[in-house]
């Protein structure tokens, strides 16, 4: 592998565990977003 | 309508990604090559600043977790839980880094070095913590324990900070942040500017997502409680 390799194989995997980490933890937000909202509705409803 | 802690996040996120995106710019076409080691200095331009934001997330849970034990609110646990869940993201990342840059330059991907074994432990450190928080059910009990081992932890960074001057390593002593020298003598000013703007845009990475996985708890325990409410 060249030098321009290594560069592109350290930028290609931090990025792309950022990227997944951030995705994860988008989608934790959400349901957890989600859930709450359904708890209201079910208060609401009684 | 987002709230106003929303719309902070959403700009912090947008702040980041744009110097996230002038970093790589010029990390990887406006600085120069190293005289030395040629293209593959570049990879300085993440290991740096991502080991930088480990030891500042460490540094939190440390805070988080020595607030947690004198004063027993959720809020300093939930920090110190969601600062070691990203630190431990950041370290596997420095040492992933630090392999791939190490390969070319030493000639290896890994050795036992005092720093690099150090940060392992680090790593495994955290790693456990996570774990054992996910383990034990009492939420207290869990608390206590993450704070104890949080704190115990942090210990390790002094440790990886001076290995460089107590030991013989393949590993270089610090380069930039040198007590004799100002930064801007050492390296290139071009090679600092990206240096400095890359950690900026980590910096704010990191805070968007601390404070994304902060709320997360925050809504995690919320749901707890009115689920308990409600069956009570």
């Amino acid at each position: 592998m060249g030098p321009w390799g290594f560069v592109a194989l350290a930028y290609g995997i931090v990025w792309g565990a950022i990227a997944i980490y951030a995705y994860s933890l988008k989608r934790r937000y959400r349901a957890a977003a989600a859930e709450l909202e359904r708890l209201d509705a079910t208060e609401k409803n009684g | 309508m987002p709230g106003p802690k929303k719309k902070r996040r959403g700009i912090l996120g947008a702040l980041a990604l744009i110097a996230i995106a002038i970093g790589l710019y010029w990390g990887l076409v406006v600085a120069p090559p190293d005289a030395y080691q040629g293209e593959v200095q570049r990879i300085m331009y993440l290991h740096l600043p991502s080991i930088l934001t480990a030891y500042l997330s460490y540094f939190l849970v440390f805070i988080g977790s020595g607030m947690y034990l004198w004063k027993r609110e959720k809020r300093d646990d939930l920090l110190a839980h969601s600062a070691a869940e990203i630190g431990v993201l950041f370290t596997a990342l420095t040492i992933a880094e630090g392999s791939i840059w190490g390969r070319p330059t030493w000639g290896v991907w890994w050795t036992w070095d005092a720093r690099l074994t150090l940060t392992a432990i680090l790593l495994l450190i955290y790693t456990g913590y996570l774990m054992m928080r996910s383990l034990i059910e009492d939420q207290s009990r869990a608390a206590v324990a993450g704070a104890v081992l949080g704190i115990i932890g942090f210990l390790d960074i002094p440790l990886i900070h001076m290995s460089v001057y107590w030991w013989r390593t393949l590993h270089q002593p610090p380069s930039i942040l040198r007590p004799d020298k100002a930064p801007w003598e050492n390296i290139h000013p071009s090679m600092l500017t990206a240096l400095a703007i890359s950690f900026v845009g980590f910096l704010l990475l990191y805070f968007y997502l601390l404070s994304l996985r902060y709320r997360l708890g925050e809504m995690r325990e919320e749901i707890k409680t009115r689920r308990l409410e409600r069956s009570a």
